[in-house]
């Protein structure tokens, strides 16, 4: 069916159906039976959702009118569906199991990425075993990633995450996480830690990412006024390269053999099941690592064999469709009932925004209708006391996810136990006041400012426990509904062209910081704050002289 | 006297064969020691022997042992369930009167509870007598030992173990007699206290390197105050054993949950970093890197006049050696066996039956295990086999002067 048609067709729906509100939509039998998926250990429940059976049927009739099961075979076989860039995007091969075989340009590609893991794995093993030494023979004991953006937020998050499942033989590696360009994080660590016992792990895809490089070059720095050695003997000993690009990492410093590697059709935010995840493997040990790879290999082959009808990430990409492009919901929020996620939001937002975040279409046309929705997010009862507010009585719509496990603390004590019905209590609540408003108890005498609309929709996605295997399955879930939309919308999700300029402008105005601005070279306003910068910087040389 | 001898500890061995030899008719329910290390106590296997040859040392089963009137108990600190189904058999099959002589490290209290499992209505009483043996010599100082600490409750048990002793007491200046409970804690105290000596020791040794003092000199001037004196003040790599380790874990971990203290952790943990100490060494003067170096390792028993690599500071510089991809060449006069059964197979580990033949192309000398026949070596030899002249004295063995002298590059402990 023509794709115009059925995008007509839900607008029709969608004038009828707007109207419709969530507690009424409650109030059928069978709702949640009907709206709620499972997929192994995971439960996606769409029931608040302010869909009706004959809204998920067009919706589906529109992702069949795009040639979504085309688009995830090409995304699976590896065609070059990062056409602004001439990739593949075939992070799904990087949790191919070691016996499947997947051939791309003449490679096995599974060979290849089973033999980065194994060098992965020899490392890590090192590290473990107390045998990577650093420059004095002590055994390293301090990871620092370096990293940003994919090479960033993917690791930590799953560190995180995944605390509790530490190996034994990790206990004594600590890690930490070093982005931000400024580096304000370097110079408060770098205080606090030995360096004879620290590791950098420099990951970069192209190795030339600014930010990073100046960390590492503060890191290699203060390793070189600590030990007085040279930089050719503490680049083998401290360095590690995660990169797609050796010969850049070389130059660098870093000899190959310290040098672990990605491919170029691995896209950065789309990274932590690579090499990248290093610190990961180091955190829950290889077997971890793998358990984590196998639950989002589990999903990749849910969402490439399962009906649409049953499918998850396409039924939640759908969903969402309808609240962006038909009921005109802009804003979503991440909100995870359990501390141990607290950087799933962060991760979120670049994994959405920056696959998404888009409005021309892969023809290269201007796109008429809405893309991705702003996001942002929080612990969930850490957000009951900040922004819930605006969620329940505010003037903006907003779609949220609610992220809890079902289970926790199982053989911990009773104290804990109840901290966890309390989460579970709290996150049920919202999400039941969110959608039916003040139907959710008697209003009857409530006063104006204490009334609630409700009809805020809202997904549920239950993890029987958060496990390695739970938490591979729940991002690749994501990763395949942003995958999903970009087909709906006709959008490269692979690229970050919009991230490019800026850079740009950067590196033209880093030399001339500090001196008087040429006039007409920018604009009025880069260039008042330009002279202000320069009377700020004279007026400290000369109390300094 | 009839002793049944419970547990598979080294105390429980040597007091085997101890008590044998002084006439006293001693029951086992097995063989011969289960662990290599027991086996190795220099004279054990022969007095075992010879007890089983008289017979004052003979084999039965449970349920005779049960019947006996004395009873020895040293078992693993791991064991104390089984030491307490003994204590449960006893006070219902043993007879009236018996006394059940425990010398396992089972922590603080744990004799009081044993005693509590005997019938104490037919006067069965526990005492508890820790054990002061050092591996290499522990026949000698059970047949002479100079002090000894009894944790006894009862007047009765005490005028009997005197009986018992006597045969033991020719060079005994002490007897202290205690509560159960604190003979318990004193062994833990004494062990605690040595730990802290060589801790102390190494930490200075350490600083001596970096400021250019000669340790040796420093111990001197300390060992010649009185309220300090010379014992357990010889800086190293580390000690090993797991005799003395255990009483030392045993109190560290008491005093890390109850009183939050990390005092006796630190000193272990800054043990195994020492036991490195030699590695490190090698590691800096090679430029971090010993891919393919020739490394000879002369001692590999965790002190010298045992045949056990138990906890050897060896185990850890072999280990680190060949992660690092270097050939380690090993000789030992006791303790290869021990070092193989316990390494396994391994491509780049060789052993040497002749100190000299291990230090054929060497890159480097360790030594780990001051074994009296490295004290002098044939130093022409070594410079003539040797591949590169750097020694490195784990133990402060040589006479670093005179080693530079004759064109050694030497790197001792704090020296």
């Amino acid at each position: 069916m023509d794709k115009h048609r059925v995008w007509q067709q839900l607008e029709q729906l969608c004038a009828t159906e707007s109207s419709l509100h969530l507690r009424d939509l409650l109030q059928v039998k069978d709702r949640f039976s009907r709206f709620s998926f499972r997929q192994d250990e995971l439960l996606l429940d769409l029931s608040r959702q302010r869909l009706t059976t004959n809204t998920l049927t067009q919706l589906l009739q529109l992702a069949d009118s795009c040639d979504l099961a085309q688009w995830i075979e090409s995304l699976f076989k590896g065609d070059r569906i990062n056409h602004t860039e001439n990739r593949a995007a075939l992070h799904t091969a990087l949790r191919l199991p070691a016996e499947a075989m997947l051939e791309h340009q003449g490679e096995d590609l599974v060979t290849l990425v089973q033999a980065d893991l194994q060098r992965m794995q020899h490392l890590v093993e090192q590290l473990h075993q107390g045998q990577w030494r650093g420059f004095s023979g002590e055994p390293i004991d301090t990871l620092v990633n370096v990293g940003v953006g994919g090479s960033d937020l993917g690791p930590m998050m799953v560190c995180r995450a995944l605390d509790g499942f530490q190996a034994p033989e990790a206990r004594q590696i600590t890690t930490h996480f070093i982005s931000s360009m400024d580096g304000s994080q370097i110079s408060g660590l770098l205080d606090q830690l030995d360096p004879a016992r620290t590791l950098f792990v420099v990951s970069s895809k192209s190795f030339s990412t600014a930010d990073t490089l100046a960390n590492a070059a503060t890191a290699l720095d203060w390793l070189i006024r600590a030990s007085g050695l040279t930089t050719e003997l503490l680049a083998r000993r401290h360095f590690i390269a995660v990169t797609a690009n050796a010969p850049r990492a070389e130059a660098w410093g870093i000899p190959v053999e310290n040098q672990l590697h990605f491919r170029d059709w691995v896209g950065g935010r789309y990274s932590l099941w690579s090499t990248i995840g290093l610190a990961i493997a180091v955190r829950i040990g290889m077997s971890g690592f793998r358990a984590l790879l196998d639950g989002a290999h589990r999903m990749d082959m849910h969402f490439r064999h399962t009906p649409f009808s049953h499918n998850l990430p396409v039924l939640l990409a759908l969903a969402e469709v309808w609240n962006i492009n038909f009921l005109g919901i802009h804003a979503h929020a991440i909100l995870p009932y359990d501390g141990r996620l607290a950087h799933l939001p962060a991760y979120l937002e670049q994994l959405e925004m920056e696959s998404n975040g888009k409005s021309v279409d892969r023809q290269g046309n201007r796109i008429e209708h809405h893309t991705c929705p702003v996001l942002w997010g929080e612990i969930g009862p850490n957000a009951q006391h900040a922004f819930y507010q605006l969620l329940h009585q505010g003037s903006e719509a907003v779609m949220c996810d609610f992220i809890v496990p079902a289970r926790r603390y199982a053989d911990q004590s009773d104290a804990l136990q109840s901290q966890h019905r309390l989460t579970l209590a709290n996150c049920l609540a919202q999400a039941r006041v969110l959608a039916l408003g003040d139907a959710a108890v008697d209003q009857s005498n409530a006063t104006p400012w204490q009334r609630y609309q409700g009809n805020q929709p809202s997904t549920l996605i239950l993890l029987d426990e958060l496990t390695p295997a739970s938490l591979g399955a729940l991002i690749a879930l994501y990763e395949h509904k942003v995958f999903v939309q970009s087909v709906i919308w006709n959008i490269n999700p692979f690229d970050q062209w919009g991230v490019e300029l800026g850079k740009q402008v950067a590196n033209s105005l880093l030399d001339i910081i500090g001196t008087p601005a040429t006039t007409n070279r920018f604009d009025i306003a880069t260039e008042g704050v330009l002279n202000q910068l320069h009377g700020q910087w004279s007026d400290r040389e000369s109390t300094e002289c | 006297m009839l002793i049944a001898i419970w547990g598979d500890e080294l105390g429980a061995w040597v007091a085997a064969v101890e008590l044998a030899r002084t006439g006293n008719h001693v029951l086992l329910q097995q063989a011969a020691p289960g662990e290599s290390s027991h086996r190795a106590e220099p004279g054990l296997m022969d007095s075992l022997a010879a007890g089983m040859a008289s017979g004052n040392i003979r084999l039965c089963s449970n349920q005779e042992a049960l019947q006996a009137p004395w009873h020895w108990l040293a078992s693993h600190p791991s064991d104390i369930s089984h030491a307490e189904s003994v204590c449960r058999d006893l006070s219902q099959q043993g007879p009236d009167n018996l006394v059940l002589i425990n010398q396992s490290n089972f922590g603080i209290g744990a004799s009081d509870r044993l005693h509590a499992l005997l019938d104490s209505t037919r006067q069965q009483s526990l005492v508890c007598l820790p054990d002061t043996l050092q591996q290499g010599q522990a026949l000698q100082q059970f047949a002479t030992p100079d002090t000894l600490l009894v944790g006894c409750e009862d007047d009765a048990a005490r005028l009997r173990l005197q009986a018992l002793l006597r045969p033991f007491s020719s060079r005994l200046q002490q007897i202290q007699w205690m509560s159960r409970r604190e003979a318990e804690f004193s062994k833990f105290a004494i062990s605690g206290m040595l730990a802290l000596r060589l801790g102390y020791i190494n930490e200075l040794a350490n600083l001596a390197d970096r400021l250019d003092v000669d340790i040796e000199v420093v111990r001197q001037g300390m060992s010649s105050d009185k309220r300090i004196g010379q014992h357990y003040l010889s800086p190293g790599c580390g000690f090993g054993g797991h005799h003395f380790t255990q009483y030392i874990e045993g109190l560290a971990d008491i005093l890390a949950e109850t009183r939050h203290s990390t005092l006796l952790n630190t000193v272990l943990n800054e043990n195994e970093r020492q036991k490195e100490l030699p590695f490190r060494k090698l590691w800096q003067h090679y430029r971090c890197d010993l891919r393919g170096r020739r490394i000879a390792i002369w001692g590999c028993a965790f002190k010298p006049g045992v045949a056990s690599v138990d906890n050897a500071p060896s185990l850890r510089v072999i280990r680190a050696l060949l992660a690092q991809e270097a050939q380690v060449q090993v000789h030992d006069p006791e303790a290869l066996s021990a070092l193989q059964s316990e390494l396994g197979q391994s491509t780049g580990l060789t052993l040497h039956q002749d100190p000299y033949t291990a230090t054929q192309q060497a890159d480097a000398l360790l030594l780990l295990t001051e074994w009296p026949l490295y004290s002098s070596p044939d130093y022409e030899r070594l410079l003539q086999l040797m591949q590169t002249p750097l020694i490195v004295d784990g133990r402060n063995l040589f006479e670093p002067d005179y080693l530079r002298q004759l064109g050694f590059t030497y790197y001792g402990v704090g020296r």
